[in-house]
């Protein structure tokens, strides 16, 4: 049968690229289907990237204290802006306490320019400790260094400036040991970070600038908001954060009936939230593609009733040379699956090119597995539309197929 | 000698539009091996159906047909379409070639549909177009090809699988007298080496050259006259 399998291959292949223009437009809804499938899968991969990118300095072994949860559910956001705020104290009482804490970095931050002669930028600054290091393990220095001890303690007007801050306000020359302005107070610029990229502007570290938390205290606010980031040396990050909370509670002498007053974060339930819309808009936009996919084979399927129309009378000659029906309709599946082969493959191809733009604006790669599966998806659709038009050809009656004008 | 084909009270009746016609009425016909037989008839006498019906492109809708020894009457479509394949080989008067194939490639088809290597097919195929003096037009698309030309490419595949016995219906219908001629001349020449003919058609002269004609009308056989003269065109 392998040879038949061939014949049947080399009709089909003749038959679409004889053709020509007719298969083209019949194989475009394929076309675009995989085409739009495909893409619509590389951007979720580039979303997943960038995310798990971003994500990276808020790994599951971190965890964030404080007034705010990030996904309340029943707590007022009145309420809990009205609570206690976090102490500075709690670093050291969860580091005395704690089993699992490795390290704690108490973080305050707000909103204001930087400026640099007449250049400007929306920024965001934060005071810090220098244990932030430890708990932000993506963070890195790239040039200078992050400020000492000494400078924390002594209110060092110091700065550690993001890459974009650096690139803004220093377009052509070396940021190290020059001085910038936040309001009316001047910085020593003492360190660059790398580059992070970022996650639709969220959580990047690209444009903050960091100074030391004593500095920060004594201009800005001495009883500010204030986040702790605390650095687990478990992965059991569940039982950590039972810990973590217990002590807390502890310091805040809540009774065993009250409710926290505080919340404990954790990139997890960030990622809980963001695999919810991923699936959201995931889900319904491979729906909607698909669709396109459908459309497609109604168009192939059209076309196949077309095609035996044709060749009735081929046929009546084919089978009157000893076809068996299996044999015809294996003839014209064969044409219905190369049409949608060749399209699926294009589709495919075309999809590839574009990621490539794509991946310019926003960093991203086509899921190979996707690219295959709607390949096969194609195919598929290709067996499902042929078979009724390939049905009724291998069906036809040899005497009324010769004799078919 | 054992009968090649043999038909026992066939008849085949179709429905058309609440009448039925009676294409067959009862036919009684013994074919033996190497006859060379013509089958005349005016229009609507059930020639074509006869033609199919020995074919095995259609089936009695009572009767008894047996083909060396097969019951074709009882045969399902696959088994039909083996028999189609193995010991039958059509010429129509249309050629009925498929268009976008060479010669060598539409002579093959019934091979591939015998499963036979590609090789062993092409060897095949090459010999029954040299013995229809095809061989320099072998890589010829139809349109490239002469009507005799066309008909001789039929005769090729037709005569390719070595068949039992060879159909042809009215197969000078579509030429020239020239072309017609040759393709006669293939065919008695056919006859003369072994192969069983069997024609259809409406001219006496083409008749004249089978041994054996068979008149019907109305579905039934007039006449069965065996003439055993051979009329051949000198050439």
């Amino acid at each position: 049968m392998i040879g038949l399998f061939w014949e049947n291959l080399r009709i089909s292949l003749s038959s679409i690229f004889s053709n020509k223009s007719r298969s083209i437009l019949t194989a475009l809804g394929i076309i675009i289907g995989v085409l739009s499938v495909t893409l619509m899968g590389t951007l979720i991969s580039g979303l997943d990237r960038t995310f798990e990118k971003s994500m990276a300095g808020f790994r599951s072994d971190v965890l964030m204290i404080s007034r705010m949860e990030w996904f309340s559910g029943d707590v007022d956001w009145w309420e809990m802006r009205n609570r206690p705020r976090i102490r500075e104290e709690y670093g050291e009482k969860l580091l005395e306490r704690s089993q699992f804490v490795e390290a704690v970095a108490p973080v305050s931050e707000r909103g204001g320019s930087i400026i640099r002669g007449d250049r400007r930028i929306d920024s965001r600054f934060f005071g810090t400790t220098t244990d932030y290091l430890a708990t932000n393990t993506s963070v890195e220095v790239e040039k200078g260094r992050f400020f000492s001890d000494g400078e924390q303690r002594s209110g060092a007007r110091v700065l550690v400036i993001g890459g974009d801050v650096a690139d803004a306000l220093f377009p052509d020359e070396d940021p190290l040991d020059k001085y910038v302005k936040i309001g009316n107070y001047k910085f020593r610029v003492i360190g660059i970070l790398k580059k992070m990229g970022k996650f639709m502007g969220l959580f990047s570290m690209d444009n903050q600038a960091t100074m030391p938390l004593g500095t920060y205290k004594r201009l800005y606010a001495r009883r500010g908001w204030m986040t702790m980031r605390v650095k687990l040396n478990t992965d059991q990050a569940d039982l950590a954060r039972e810990e973590v909370r217990g002590i807390i509670r502890q310091l805040r002498r809540l009774k065993p009936t009250e409710k926290d007053d505080f919340g404990i974060n954790q990139s997890s339930t960030l990622e809980a939230q963001y695999k919810a819309i991923k699936l959201a808009i995931g889900g319904t936009g491979l729906f909607i593609t698909a669709l396109s996919l459908i459309v497609g084979g109604i168009g192939i399927m059209n076309i196949m009733f077309v095609s035996v129309k044709e060749r009735t009378r081929e046929i009546g000659v084919r089978k009157a040379l000893g076809a068996t029906q299996t044999m015809i309709l294996g003839q014209f599946l064969m044409e219905a699956v190369m049409i949608c082969l060749i399209a699926g493959l294009m589709g495919m191809g075309l999809a590839y090119g574009l990621s490539f733009i794509i991946d310019k604006f926003f960093p991203s790669a086509m899921p190979i597995g996707l690219a295959i599966g709607s390949i096969i998806l194609s195919v598929i659709i290709g067996v499902v539309s042929g078979l009724v038009p390939s049905y009724q050809a291998a069906r036809l009656d040899p005497i009324d197929a010769l004799r078919y004008e | 000698m054992a009968d090649l084909i043999s038909l026992k009270e066939i008849k085949r009746y179709y429905d058309v539009g609440g009448e039925i016609v009676r294409a067959l009425d009862g036919i009684d016909l013994i074919i033996e091996p190497n006859e060379y037989i013509s089958i005349m008839g005016p229009s609507g006498s059930g020639k074509s159906t006869l033609m199919n019906m020995i074919g095995c492109l259609d089936t009695p809708t009572k009767g008894v047909y047996e083909f060396e020894g097969e019951l074709v009457h009882e045969m399902d479509d696959n088994q039909l379409a083996s028999i189609r394949n193995r010991k039958i080989g059509f010429v129509f008067q249309t050629f009925n070639l498929l268009p976008k194939a060479t010669a060598l490639r539409n002579v093959e088809v019934p091979l591939i549909y015998a499963n036979i290597s590609k090789s062993e097919r092409i060897e095949k195929a090459e010999k029954a177009l040299n013995a229809v003096g095809l061989h320099d037009r072998m890589h010829h698309k139809p349109n490239e090809l002469s009507g005799g030309q066309r008909q001789r490419v039929a005769i090729a595949r037709a005569l390719v699988n070595d068949p039992s016995i060879l159909l042809a219906d009215e197969p000078t219908g579509n030429l020239d007298s020239k072309s017609g001629v040759e393709i006669m001349k293939i065919l008695d020449s056919l006859h003369d080496d072994g192969n069983t003919i069997i024609l259809v058609t409406h001219e006496e002269y083409i008749a004249d050259h089978a041994d054996r004609t068979i008149n019907l009308f109305d579905g039934k056989i007039k006449e069965d006259i065996k003439t055993n003269k051979r009329i051949r065109v000198s050439s």
